[in-house]
């Protein structure tokens, strides 16, 4: 049997400095090397929360029972090559994502296709008739879909994240516990 | 002595301690996890804290209102609209900008070696592109209506510390080891933390720091204006400069010799907020006669740039023959310290080249043991010299910072190697500069212009 990875953070090692947040970025939004050629928000897809004075970078577990796929009227997250991927290209901003994750680990923000914020073809606001208005669409992590590695965790000083595969991890804990067994 | 340079931003900092990590002189505190403050007696407004700062304004903790506060406060245009980091470098684009558009001043501009293979880097150029064309180009149409070069300071600077540096060899005057003084941090730190030692330190003004002063006599005197009425701007890869140029005695020319620095993100700003098309600019030419430079000028943005700039005219002013070999590699490299014994004709020089002042602590105390052997030291405080300094554009990612960091470095190398004259002593405008107004070199009226003096500032 095989199961999703996801990316999880060890808080006893995290310093707060939010360099994954910016690797997340830079991996997906953006193709510029310095931040006055940054042409778009940091609308990372991990967040660093600060719990008790301490921090901890949050994102998105693959649930293998995906509540925000379930939840998805139109279908645009499936799991794709052992990553539950949202489809931003088809997603309506309806937001039942959001609700479904138990993690809070779904954002929404501008669609940006080549650099540049998509708009509606029509949906206009009452208070700024003269511009449409954006199209917000549902994002979250992705495992970096499009490269080898993690942004994040290559990013971060303190080797605080990483890969996880807990069906290998459980595994290798309970080879640990029977050699325990062993020598009693 | 203190500055208002270098800030945190209590708003944005989550005291992750990254800054403390790489700051030279222990100036930030607090406790992790809290945000923390700088220092600005001890602070050398390296800038560094603001290159490795990656603690950001948030969009979900920010808000229209916010963000402008936020650029207010930093002295930022209006304009901008780029990630806020916490660690941040106070901006001067509103004076330049205002000085611009007021046509009672007569506005010079003068530029680092380092901004031209930096700025690029800012409009999506790739790292280390070398723009001195399209650089030229984008100043002369902000309105400066004189675009001179620091690199023509850098080839007077050699002119200056060469003969220095020769004076204090043969006669037996003047201290050895002789330090550099081109960078302000590096000048900060050795007058707060080992002023007993300060003989040491060359009395050369900086690259920017003399061509200020000439630019306000000679050259008000060649465009026939009151100095008075000129604005002398400094474009720098270093948020030290401001520093620099604010010290009172920077005043040769009778008025304060440098109006204002901004550094090459500022400028990046102003060219944005004008509406400039960078990328797609003419190669233009600086303008005549402080445009004109050599190779040797622009090395010294790297570490090892000014020891090879030095190295080149000091072997042919004291041997009378041509440097057999150019490129001086022994010299070249990146963090920390390199030494070597150079055979200037019958005298050995034992020289030695620092970046990073943890390295020039090391040499500051075998001076002070009395063990130390050099002659002649280079003394940078950024990790790789001035093409690596607090004001130059800021790498997104800590990955992307030794890829830039070559690359700028290989386009000055490459720069020096295409240029028609590599050594200071051989730029026409310098041998003009010194035939019609200045005389001798280290001579008395260069002297007035070109040196200074420093103070011990002991932080209590």
């Amino acid at each position: 049997m095989k199961s999703t990875k996801f990316i999880v953070a060890d808080a006893d090692k995290c310093i707060g400095c939010k360099i994954c947040e910016v690797a997340c970025h830079a991996a997906h939004d953006n193709l510029n090397y310095t931040v006055g050629a940054q042409y778009s928000a940091i609308t990372p897809r991990l967040h660093v929360m600060q719990v008790n004075g301490k921090y901890v970078p949050v994102q998105c577990r693959q649930c293998e029972d995906a509540p925000c796929a379930n939840a998805c009227a139109i279908g645009a997250i499936t799991e794709v090559d052992g990553k539950i991927i949202i489809n931003e290209k088809t997603c309506i901003g309806c937001k039942a994502c959001l609700v479904a994750c138990p993690f809070g680990a779904i954002d929404l923000r501008p669609q940006i296709h080549n650099g540049e914020v998509v708009t509606q073809p029509r949906l206009k606001t009452l208070q700024d008739a003269d511009e449409n208005k954006s199209v917000l669409v549902a994002y979250k992590c992705d495992l970096c879909a499009e490269n080898e590695t993690q942004a994040c965790v290559a990013a971060c000083p303190e080797n605080a994240l990483r890969v996880y595969n807990a069906l290998d991890d459980s595994k290798a804990k309970a080879l640990q516990s029977a050699l325990a067994l062993h020598a009693i | 002595m203190s500055h208002n340079l270098i800030h945190i931003d209590k708003d944005i900092c989550t005291g992750c301690r990254r800054c403390v990590d790489v700051c030279p002189v222990d100036a930030i505190h607090g406790q992790s996890g809290t945000p923390h403050e700088i220092n600005l007696d001890t602070c050398v407004a390296c800038g560094q804290c603001v290159q490795v700062c990656s603690s950001y304004l948030s969009e979900f903790e920010s808000t229209p209102t916010i963000y402008a506060e936020k650029l207010a406060k930093r002295g930022m245009l209006s304009s901008v609209h780029e990630p806020l980091f916490a660690a941040y470098a106070q901006c001067h684009t509103h004076e330049v900008k205002d000085a611009l558009a007021n046509k009672n001043l007569f506005t010079f501009v003068q530029c680092a070696p380092s901004v031209r293979v930096a700025i690029g880097e800012e409009f999506g150029m790739p790292l280390g592109v070398l723009t001195p064309g399209k650089l030229a180009a984008a100043l002369r149409r902000l309105g400066f209506d004189r675009v001179y070069d620091t690199n023509f300071g850098a080839d007077i600077t050699i002119m200056e510390e060469g003969s220095e540096l020769l004076h204090r060899l043969t006669s037996g005057e003047g201290k050895l080891p002789m330090f550099t003084s081109c960078c302000p941090a590096w000048v900060k730190y050795i007058e707060q933390d080992y002023p007993d030692l300060l003989e040491h330190l060359s009395s050369c003004k900086s690259p920017m720091g003399m061509a200020a002063p000439v630019f306000k006599t000679i050259g008000a005197e060649i465009d026939n204006v009151d100095p008075a009425k000129i604005y002398s701007v400094a474009v720098m890869p270093c948020t030290c400069k401001h520093f620099e140029a604010a010290r009172p005695e920077m005043n040769a020319s009778g008025y304060q010799d440098t109006d204002v620095v901004i550094t090459t993100r500022e400028l990046a700003q102003l060219i944005k907020d004008a509406g400039i098309d960078f990328v797609n600019l003419p190669e233009e030419e600086f303008d005549q006669p402080f445009g004109e430079y050599s190779g040797a000028g622009a090395i010294f943005g790297v570490t090892g740039g000014v020891m090879e700039a030095a190295l080149r005219t000091g072997y042919e002013l004291l041997t009378k023959e041509q440097i057999p070999q150019l490129d001086l590699e022994f010299v070249r490299g990146d963090n920390g310290l390199r030494t070597a014994d150079v055979a200037l004709g019958d005298m050995t020089v034992k020289i030695a080249v620092v970046a990073g002042l943890d390295s020039a602590a090391k040499v500051l105390e075998s001076v002070k043991a009395g063990t130390c052997e050099y002659d002649f030291v280079e003394i940078m405080t950024c990790p790789e010299g001035c093409m690596t300094g607090g004001g130059q554009p800021k790498l997104l990612l800590d990955g992307h910072r030794k890829l830039a960091f070559n690359q700028r470095r290989a386009a000055l190398y490459s720069h020096d190697k295409d240029l028609p004259v590599r050594k200071s002593h051989e730029n026409p405008s310098i041998k003009k500069l010194y035939g019609d107004y200045l005389g001798e070199p280290f001579g008395h009226h260069a002297h007035d212009l070109l040196h200074t003096t420093y103070t011990p500032r002991k932080v209590k």
